[in-house]
């Protein structure tokens, strides 16, 4: 039992990071029912600028350069993670004016779209950055290790388990709690209803994509310094994405949360005792649940399913 | 090499939508291929299978600037047989179907009679079984799988890697004489973690130690700390990892993270140098490597200030092992067409087999030799841990140990390997 | 929607004048293929991946089922090829059907646990049953090679026993490819205009629809999966001889992702031909432009964002619109007032 301890918390911290990594993802298929193969992408976008603009080489004017780099690196970072995700939610601006088009027709061909947006954004930072790995420097107040029970924890993992509950307070309190929200939702429910208030659509959904891009690009900055920084680590993202929306139900937000810290126990815990079938197991887990449960934990009704 | 990639796009921007969407024009060809030789001989044309996307995408390019070089060396002091040496490359994209695709390409549309090129085992198993089809030679530069030159060897392909079983020779008996006997094993679950860790146990068990756990880590795991848990809360004296691809890096990360080195001890296996560049903080333990751009011995350092010539503003400022390896294979590959005196493949072929360089024209410690019955390269394995003190930011590597290769050999490798007999290798000539 | 884009006498035959003609320049291509600097095996991988989208649009187009896991089922049939040609009997035959069993069997397996489901949890259900086929594939490297693949298969001679064909040559291999292309074509056009392909396609319509018609829509999905399996693994089994290798790579989702966008681009969702377009284009302008650049990635992502923003119903689509569109230019122009009243009416 003491044994098992451990790996019970690793579990719930890396389901906490699950559930980051999902939470832009979902807050598109939930409020607009699209689904955004691009997320992973934007996932790498934010972990690459972030990079870019924390590391050596700053994409600045010599003089803001050498200002910005005089900062100590805690300050640098703390910039970097507000300005990354903004950059970033102007590449998901682009790609929201094409999706525009896809809008009343089959979702597939939105998802489709942002298919072939991934592909080009990949290659687009193979270009820029080339093909090598980089690590995202953070500030050693939140690096290395402390000893806890006789084993040493990463502190870092435990900063962006923190980060992660955050965010999902900050974004449940934006749906849930103020009038953005509400209209938010309902224009993804009653297009009409919304029209008749007097709304802009067409910029409500802009401002939901950006936003679901935003959390992509935080996502991916978070994870970086564990999983290290190279083109293709999106793919590594959208999976577990994709997993934690089906398993937590689409359109639930708390599902997604949940789902999220049970797919992080599940791969801790197969991890500790039948490592072998760490990553397996989640899916297991997925085709045990929604065997049973149609829509997953919550799911809604929602047109994503015809 | 950037400038001909920006004017390779801006020829394809134009003619793309006319030659793909309006069907078949003339614009299929020429390829990217260095232009016309002046003598009028028939220049002899190799296929580079490097990956430059997917997992290895990175160490695909580095393999390929190697290869460029040796290409590059023989054609300014006027090529081989009088004859020029060109190459064509492609993307083979870390995925056998497209490896198999590329080397179909290579061979029967671009006429190259020689392939060069090979980071992933199942892309170079995929290659193999194309050009062994043909009888073309295939230099599998940096694929490090046991099964290489064991069960999957060919008799047009060679191995040029060191690879796990080698690295395990070197390291292990030293490590259970001086740090400790309880061992715990932290393998990739596919094969060539699985052939790798059981290279290990037999040799740690043949040292006198134990293993006490094997830890089989999916492929893909990008989180490790339910194992990092899990190895502390077992105590081993030891832990060698068999851990490869893209989960090294995050598991490097992840230890460096925590100051793990050292409690245990870490014992991996090879850190390929195109991986390692890009988080030298995250180095760890002790591990092997075939080569360093910081040898103390005659050569290395002339090379070194040679590739970094050819490669300005490239990804990577200094050559590692995959370059070189690379480089080495190609050199070798045409010196022996030169002593052939022919490009017949059998005859190239034979000519490898016998291969033997000095040290000092292989810039290793020790003569390394081409085995002639698993066509892999015998040479110095190399054991390293971090630089405490580097002479400046490309000094990652503190070498510890050199092994000869005699003692590192994999000596189940000959009786699993069967070559086909020269008879049956289709003749190819060019 | 299918109809629109065939004539109901078509719908009928066995073979149509499209068939026959495809057929034909299909078999004219090794004469001229590499004259435009292509190569015969490209020509092979073409055809199989046709044969395996085509498999793959049974369960996209006609049913309407977002299947994103397919590529397992393709991978499955070129181990169950390899392994029953080492363990079982080497023959052409037997091992091809065993692909297509195997494959068909592991369809079934999967469609019992989703084809209750519907949209985006059906689609994911397949992509984790194919994630749990190919984690598997490489995990069983005992059986299947692993990551190294399974290696050493060979092109089994096409045995009729009175003559005997020999397919290690690529051409003759493209050939035999062909053939069984025509008959697959043949085969899943009369599937797909069929009683049991039009209950199928009502289904893709509306599901309550047709189950208050009294059709058992489980049924349907269960089958129309576990027989596009079944075909995709058949083609699998042609693809191991092509590469004379299988590899789970594959199986991978990256993969399964490539044939739902050739499907797509070449517009399965509206002409049963679609595929085969997609496949064409997509195989060729990856090997054009991947001899030409390596970030082929890029072009071709951006080829296909543009595809689904302004073709969305793909390349079939487009050109059977552009068809009509022309055939109505020439109508209009013979003034004939009826046909005016009608393309008004239509519109």
């Amino acid at each position: 039992m003491f044994d098992l301890l451990p790996h019970l918390l690793n579990g719930l911290t890396l389901g906490l990071l699950f559930a980051l990594i999902a939470l832009g993802f979902m807050l598109i298929v939930g409020l607009m029912e699209q689904i955004n193969l691009a997320h992973g992408s934007l996932f790498a976008l934010g972990a690459y600028v972030a990079m870019q603009l924390t590391g050596p080489r700053p994409p600045l004017p010599a003089d803001l350069a050498k200002l910005w780099l005089a900062l100590p690196l805690g300050w640098r970072y703390a910039a970097t993670l507000v300005i990354a995700p903004v950059i970033v939610g102007l590449i998901g601006m682009l790609i929201e004016f094409c999706m525009r088009r896809t809008y009343g027709k089959d979702p597939l061909y939105g998802l489709l779209l942002t298919f072939g947006a991934a592909m080009v954004i990949e290659e687009l930072i193979r270009l820029v950055w080339g093909t090598r790995d980089y690590v995202l420097q953070v500030p050693s107040a939140i690096n290395g290790g402390f000893l806890f029970g006789d084993l040493i924890w990463s502190s870092y993992r435990f900063y962006a388990a923190g980060i992660a509950a955050g965010i999902i307070a900050l974004v449940w309190v934006l749906i849930e709690k103020t009038s953005f929200g509400a209209t938010v939702k309902a224009g993804a429910h009653d297009s009409e209803i919304v029209r008749a208030l007097g709304i802009n659509l067409s910029r409500l959904r802009l401002l939901v994509f950006v936003f679901g891009t935003m959390l992509a690009a935080i996502a991916g900055i978070i994870v970086a310094p564990i999983w290290g920084i190279r083109p293709h680590m999106g793919v590594d993202a959208v999976i577990p994405a994709f997993l934690v929306i089906v398993l937590g139900g689409v359109g639930s937000f708390w599902g997604a949360v949940v789902a999220g810290l049970l797919v992080g126990l599940c791969v801790g815990l197969a991890g500790a005792y039948a490592s072998e079938w760490s990553l397996l197991s989640m899916y297991i887990l997925l085709v045990a649940v929604v065997t049973f449960r149609a829509r997953g934990l919550w799911g809604k009704k929602s047109v994503l399913e015809v | 090499m950037r400038g001909r990639q920006i004017s390779r796009r801006s020829v394809l921007k134009g003619s793309l939508m006319a030659s793909v969407i309006g069907g078949t024009g003339s614009f299929f060809g020429p390829w990217r291929e260095n232009h016309a030789w002046a003598q009028g001989a028939k220049p002899i044309k190799l296929g580079l299978t490097c990956d430059a996307s997917g997992q290895y995408g990175n160490s695909g390019q580095d393999d390929f600037r190697g290869i460029k070089m040796a290409i590059d060396e023989f054609n300014a002091k006027g090529g081989v047989l009088g004859r020029q040496v060109t190459f064509i490359t492609a993307d083979t994209e870390t995925t056998p179907a497209t490896g198999s695709r590329v080397a179909e390409r290579f061979i029967t549309r671009e006429d190259c009679t020689i392939l060069v090129g090979a980071l992933h085992s199942g892309v170079a198993n995929a290659i193999t079984q194309v050009a062994s089809k043909y009888g073309v030679i295939y230099m599998n530069t940096n694929s490090s799988a046991p099964s290489e030159a064991g069960e999957n060897c060919s008799r047009v392909k060679f191995v040029w890697d060191g690879n796990g079983t080698n690295f395990s020779k070197a390291s292990v008996k030293n490590s259970v004489d001086s740090i400790g006997k309880n061992w715990m094993l932290l393998t990739n679950d596919y094969v060539w973690g699985h052939t790798t860790s059981a290279a290990t146990k037999a040799q740690v068990e043949a040292a006198g130690g134990r293993i006490i756990d094997n830890l089989l880590v999916p492929q893909n795991t990008r989180d490790f700390t339910a194992y990092l848990l899990k190895i502390q809360q077992a105590k081993p004296d030891v832990v060698a990892t068999a851990i490869g691809g893209d989960d090294i890096k995050a598991l490097r990360e992840q230890v460096a993270q925590l100051k793990l080195d050292g409690k245990p001890a870490w014992i991996n296996n090879q850190q390929d140098w195109p991986d390692v560049w890009g988080a030298p903080d995250s180095l760890f333990g002790v591990f092997g490597t075939t080569w360093y751009h910081k040898l103390q011995l005659p050569g290395v350092a002339e090379f070194v200030k040679k590739w970094q010539a050819a490669n300005k503003d490239g990804p990577i400022p200094v050559p590692g092992n995959v370059s070189y390896n690379g480089y080495m294979s190609t050199r070798e590959l045409l010196r022996a067409i030169e002593r052939a005196g022919s490009t017949n493949n059998v005859k190239i072929i034979k000519e490898l087999e016998n291969l033997k360089v000095s040290a000092t024209d292989r810039m290793q410690h020790f003569d390394a030799y081409m085995d002639p019955v698993t066509h892999q390269m015998q040479q110095t394995i190399y054991l390293a841990r971090r630089n405490a003190k580097p002479a400046d930011n490309t000094d990652l590597f503190e070498i510890i140990s050199w092994t000869e290769p005699k003692s590192a050999a994999d000596d189940a490798a000959p009786t699993k390997c069967k070559l086909t007999p020269y008879e049956q290798v289709p003749t190819v000539d060019s | 929607m299918m109809a629109n884009s065939t004539t109901s006498s078509d719908a009928a035959r066995l073979v149509t004048p499209t068939m026959l003609v495809l057929w034909l320049v299909l078999a004219t291509v090794p004469l001229w293929i590499t004259r435009i600097g292509l190569y015969p095996y490209l020509g092979i991988e073409i055809l199989i991946w046709s044969l395996y989208a085509l498999a793959f649009n049974l369960v996209l187009g006609t049913a309407g089922l977002p299947s994103f896991g397919h590529g397992a089922y393709f991978g499955i049939g070129a181990y169950a090829f390899g392994l029953c040609q080492f363990d079982i009997v080497a023959n052409l035959w037997v091992c091809l059907a065993a692909a297509a069993v195997v494959a068909g069997i592991a369809g079934a397996l999967v469609a019992l646990f989703i084809s209750h489901r519907r949209g985006i949890y059906y689609a994911f259900m397949t992509i984790a049953f194919g994630q749990i086929f190919w984690t598997l594939a490489i995990k069983s490297h005992s059986v299947t090679g692993g990551e190294d693949g399974l290696l050493k298969i060979s092109r089994l001679p096409a045995d009729f026993g009175l003559v005997s064909f020999d397919l290690t040559d690529n051409v003759a291999f493209y050939y035999f490819v062909l053939a069984v292309f025509a008959v697959g074509t043949a085969i899943l056009w009369r599937l797909v205009h069929s009683p049991y392909g039009r209950v199928v396609a009502a289904i893709r319509q509306s599901e309550v629809r047709a189950a208050h018609l009294g059709y058992n829509v489980w049924l349907y999905k269960a089958s129309v999966f576990t027989l596009s399996a079944a075909l995709s693994g058949f083609s699998g089994g042609l693809f191991a001889m092509a590469q004379l290798a299988a590899f789970p790579d594959v199986m991978s989702l990256h993969q399964s992702g490539y044939v739902v966008m050739m499907t797509l681009v070449g517009g399965g969702l509206v002409s049963f031909w679609g595929p085969v377009i997609g496949v064409f284009l997509f195989l060729t302008a990856r090997d054009v432009i991947g001899a030409l650049t390596n970030a082929w990635m890029l072009y071709f992502g951006l080829l296909f964002m543009a595809i689904v923003l302004f073709r969305p119903e793909g390349i079939a689509g487009a050109l059977s619109a552009a068809v009509q569109q022309h055939s109505i230019n020439a109508l209009r122009r013979r003034g004939t007032s009826a046909m005016r009243l009608l393309v008004g009416g239509g519109r």
